[in-house]
């Protein structure tokens, strides 16, 4: 059974307009976390949501409910144009200044209430690959993830060499893959 | 640097490490935006993408919900600036999508001859290498596109094909390029992204580029 995000991604890939406001009622609240999440500013996430809804319209066509669920997509959606706003330095990065350690808790945190059986039993397997990792790795992987750190901004947060970052995420990606697909 | 340093950094993953690079975000300044343009016309990198994306999809459930304004006009004035749809209410159908973009194709058939003006647009696009440029210069009033490579020709049984990627993501091909300067027609806009990839000789035998992305920028005013 499809779910309401999933659904209304589906009609407006048929420029279905009512569908838009359906989406924004279900999804606004979720994106809105999240760019706060990575561009770290009211003014700026806001005016990101807009833009991500915008795309979304553009881009329906390109969702395939068959590769996943419809709150996923534009979860996809919505990181890129996060991080093309970040990458470009439109966006002082003020979500920076928060520590590493809060990305550690990802068990403690749990799935969010739209969150259903599947999605949690997913999430148990993405805790597990994390926790066969070192610990400062599984950080940097989920910092990068969450808040849009690149190479350079975890390799001056860990005070290591910008090569030695690489080496290590890269290993650790290599891993990931491997217990992920398993 | 150890032989797994090695393995690592150039092995066969290296396409696969660079997919997950760039999903994470971790790429900065032009490798981000070369990743993310490569993501666009490359099919089997944009495949990669896709499988990462799917793999660390779980993490999305770390984003708390929060309050969001409620922005929906706005966005919808972005969306449809200005068109008559309002009067029909929501859930006007395909046909009245049809007719107005009739209407569209229509008004700006009538009007064409005003944008003869618009300034040119242009695009430089250079390899990673920097040995091979292709500089693109687009006259908007006749349609018509000059694009002038310089550096190492492609193999034997082998060509460079130019490529443009509208907002759907899909990429378009303009055509083979051939010799040190091919001229084509094509209806282009500024902020599109042009790329060129190596295909087999006469161009890639799919509607999508099949051979590896040399280089790519957007279009931009001249």
């Amino acid at each position: 059974m499809q779910d309401e995000i999933t659904r209304s991604l589906l009609r407006i890939t048929q420029k279905d307009r009512a569908a838009l406001n359906v989406l924004y009622q279900h999804a606004a609240p979720k994106l809105m976390g999240l760019l706060m999440r990575m561009l770290g500013n009211k003014a700026e996430a806001e005016d990101a949501l807009q833009e991500v809804f915008i795309r979304v319209w553009d881009r329906a066509a390109a969702f395939d409910p068959e590769k996943g669920n419809g709150l996923n997509w534009i979860c996809a959606v919505a990181r890129n144009l996060a991080l093309d706003r970040l990458r470009s330095n439109r966006v002082r990065q003020v979500s920076q200044q928060v520590p590493v350690e809060d990305v550690h808790d990802l068990a403690a945190t749990g799935p969010g209430p739209e969150a259903q059986s599947i999605l949690r039993a997913e999430m148990e397997h993405v805790v597990r690959c994390f926790g066969e990792l070192p610990e400062d790795r599984a950080a940097a992987v989920k910092g990068a993830y969450l808040m849009g750190l690149s190479y350079q901004d975890l390799a001056a947060r860990y005070d290591v060499p910008l090569n030695t970052m690489r080496t290590w995420l890269r290993r650790a990606l290599i891993s990931l893959r491997e217990c992920l697909d398993r | 640097m150890s032989d797994q340093d090695t393995h690592v950094l150039s092995g066969p993953d290296s396409d696969d490490l660079l997919a997950a690079e760039y999903v994470l975000g971790l790429l900065d300044g032009p490798d981000w935006l070369a990743a993310r343009d490569r993501a666009l016309v490359d099919q089997a990198f944009a495949a990669r993408v896709q499988d990462w994306e799917h793999r660390l999809a779980p993490l999305n459930a770390e984003f708390v919900e929060l309050p969001a304004p409620d922005l929906l006009a706005a966005i919808e004035a972005r969306i449809f600036p200005a068109r008559p749809a309002r009067r029909f209410g929501f859930g006007w159908g395909i046909a009245a999508g049809l007719a107005l973009a009739a209407s569209v194709f229509v008004a700006v058939a009538l009007f064409a001859p005003q944008f003869s003006r618009e300034p040119a647009l242009q695009a430089d696009l250079v390899d990673e290498a920097q040995t091979l440029t292709f500089q693109i210069s687009y006259d908007r009033s006749a349609a018509a596109l000059s694009v002038v490579a310089t550096g190492p020709e492609p193999d034997e049984g082998q060509d460079y094909e130019l490529w443009v990627i509208d907002e759907t993501g899909v990429p378009r091909s303009l055509g083979v390029l051939t010799g040190a300067q091919t001229r084509l027609t094509a209806a282009l806009e500024p902020g599109q992204t042009l790329a060129v990839s190596l295909e087999p000789a006469g161009g890639s035998p799919e509607p999508t580029p099949t051979g590896p992305v040399l280089a790519a920028a957007p279009l931009t005013d001249a």
